[in-house]
Formats: structure tokens, sequence, C-alpha cells
């Protein structure tokens, strides 16, 4: 009984770190490039 | 003058009518929907043009073309009922089934010598057409990436969900590949929507393959689906949904004998881009639109909307109704 409080206790503390240290990727890795984005006009459908 | 009958008027239906109110020889609008006061509530607003027919009922008379803004297999049965009256047929359809039941009634139409345009939205759709566009501005297309974020109605949204739970596909070396979901790509879209993490899926790989048969490899990726209530956004950590929906089709080749890509991109509400696409379609299907024109005179059988219309003519008439494509000019420094 002693032992399964323990786990018990061991395994809820893990679940709270879990929430507690929820780990995301904050922020975007924005691809270094040259150059923008032009609209398309008469030429282009031709 | 033309007749086209609007299937669904719901978020894509609403403005793929208001499209066609605004084409000049569409000059009869009949709307049908499940839900008959959603049809007469769009009905009343489109104007005189404008009156509604009970889904069940068969299709009425004098009708050239029928469009469909119905989800899934709901739009199968649509054409097929199309099909049976020598109707042709715009569609949209996100979801893989819906692409397979549409695709599924090849036969029939070719029988009945009528086209069933299947996915005529965003992506599947314009996506398809930006595809066969940036592939004949190469001299060997060899391989296309289309990304798409945003949704338009619940259903769309739907479609988006059940799309990155299902198994994802892509065409690599001459063979369908089921790939490891190895996590997101970043891919970037124009403004405002900007970068954008996407994961590969597979409804609307095999339309644009039909779309540019000369592929080697082609995938299809979206963007995480909408989240339109604060609350969940709050609980789950996810912005809220600014609205927009944007395409990035990116075409790798050989021109002039080195390696080169064209990138296309366009940016639009969800609803507003894939109701011009299918309004676009429908009128040009019921010959409403004589500058839109066909890769092959008189297509018939069912088959994606890359595969059958003339890229420029199209882009050009979206062009015209506010729905405009950019492409990427300028080159990875890292």
């Amino acid at each position: 009984m002693r032992t399964f409080r323990r786990g018990l206790l061991v395994g809820l503390l893990a679940v709270l770190v879990g929430v507690v240290v929820r780990v995301r990727a904050k922020g975007r890795i924005v691809p270094r490039t040259s150059g923008g984005w032009r609209e398309l006009e008469g030429p282009d459908f031709r | 003058m033309s007749s086209v009958l609007l299937v669904g008027a719901g978020a894509t239906g609403a403005r793929a009518a208001r499209q066609l109110v605004d084409t000049q020889r569409v000059t009869r609008i009949v709307v049908a929907d499940r839900e008959p006061a959603r049809a007469a509530a769009l009905a009343d607003a489109l104007g005189a043009a404008a009156d509604t027919t009970p889904l069940d009922q068969p299709f009425p008379e004098g009708i050239d073309a029928v469009a469909s803004a119905v989800p899934a297999r709901a739009g199968a049965l649509v054409a097929q009922r199309a099909i049976d009256v020598g109707v042709p047929v715009a569609a949209v359809a996100d979801d893989r089934d819906g692409v397979a039941a549409l695709l599924a009634l090849d036969g029939a139409a070719r029988e009945a010598g009528v086209l069933v345009a299947a996915g005529c939205g965003l992506v599947p759709g314009l996506g398809d057409v930006l595809a066969r566009h940036a592939a004949d501005a190469l001299d060997r297309p060899d391989e296309a990436h289309v990304a798409r974020v945003g949704a338009a109605g619940p259903a769309c949204i739907a479609a988006l969900r059940r799309a990155r739970h299902e198994p994802a596909l892509e065409w690599a070396d001459d063979a369908w590949h089921v790939p490891d979901r190895r996590g997101h790509q970043l891919v970037w879209f124009p403004d405002p929507v900007g970068a954008r993490e996407c994961e590969i899926v597979a409804p609307g790989v095999e339309l644009l393959r039909e779309a540019v048969p000369e592929l080697e490899r082609a995938s299809v990726r979206v963007g995480e689906v909408p989240v339109r209530r604060s609350a969940v956004a709050l609980v789950r950590r996810k912005p809220l949904d600014d609205g927009w929906a944007g395409a990035r089709v990116e075409v790798w080749g050989w021109r002039d004998g080195g390696r080169d890509a064209v990138v296309y991109g366009v940016i639009e509400r969800p609803a507003v881009a894939a109701g011009t696409v299918l309004a676009v379609t429908a009128a040009a299907l019921a010959g409403a639109l004589a500058d839109v024109e066909w890769r092959t005179p008189h297509p018939k059988g069912a088959q994606g909307l890359g595969a059958v219309v003339d890229p420029t003519t199209f882009l050009a008439e979206l062009a015209r109704r506010g729905v405009k494509a950019a492409v990427f000019e300028g080159f990875a420094v890292a």
C-alpha cells in the first residue's frame, strides 16, 4: 500500500511537472530569402 | 444568356452566387439547398435574377450548368443527377472521398458528353490551375508542391480536420507513396498570412498530378485547422483564425538548360476564393464567359479543374474579379 501511494504520488508529480513545463516552440524560423511577391498582370496571362 | 443551378447555399455557395449574379451573361440563377429557408434567403438577397428549387425535385428546365457547393459525396450525387440530364457540372471537393466519387463518374460523363470539373475551390482547384500555369513556364517540369491554409465554412473545416488525421499521400518516382508524417514544414505565403506550418496530406494530390502529368514528385500540404472560438484558442494555445486563406504553388523543373522554380501564391478570404473559382468555372461551362478557354475543345468526362481549363485565361478572369495570384521573384540565400 505504501509503495502504491508513493507510485501514485510520483505519477501525479510527473503529470504536474509535465503540465507546467510544457515545452513548445515559440516563434518561427524565418527563411532567409531575397525578393518578394509581385501580382500577376497582363503579360503573365499571355 | 445562361442559367446556372447552384446547389448549396453555405459560405462558398453564397459567394459563388454573388459572382454569378455579377456575370453579365448569366441571367438566371436557381438556388437549391437541403435547408429551403437558407436557399430562399440567398435567392432573396440576389434579387430578381434568382429563384429557388427544392433539392429533392428534378432539375429545372433550361439549366446550362450546375455549380455544386456541397461537401464530399453529396457533390457526386448532384453531379450524377446533372449527368443524367446532360448538364455540365463544376463541383467543389476538398476531401479524398469526395474527389474520388466525382472522378468515378468519368465513364458516365463521357457517355453523356458532359464535363464534370472536380475540385473547383482553392486547393484543389485554383492551386492546380496555378501549378499548370507554372509548369507551362518551364521547359520540363518535374516536381510540384502545393500548400494551403484557411477554410471557408464548417464543412470545409471538417474536411481539413479529416485530411490531417487520415494517411497522407505523395507522388514520387512514378508511384504513390504513403509518407511518414515527420512533422510540419514551414511554408511561406504572401502577406498577410506569412509563414505557416503545414502538414502533408492526401486530398488534392491526385488532381495536382492530373493537372501536370509530367511530374515525378508531387505533394499537397495544409496548415492547421483554423480556430474560431477564443476559448478554444486559449486552452489549446493556438492563434485565433485571422480569416485569410492562402495557397502556395511551387513547381520545379528545367528551363534554358538549368534547374529553376516557379512559385505562385494567392491570398483571399476562403469563401471568396472558392466561390469565385466555382462561379467562373460554372459560368464558363454554361457558355457565359467567352474569354475563358479550355485546354481541349469540348472537354468531357470527370476531370480536375487544372487538367481542363486554360490557365492564362482562367487566371485573367479571376484577376478581373479581384482574386489575384502573385509570383515570388527572388531566391533563398541560406
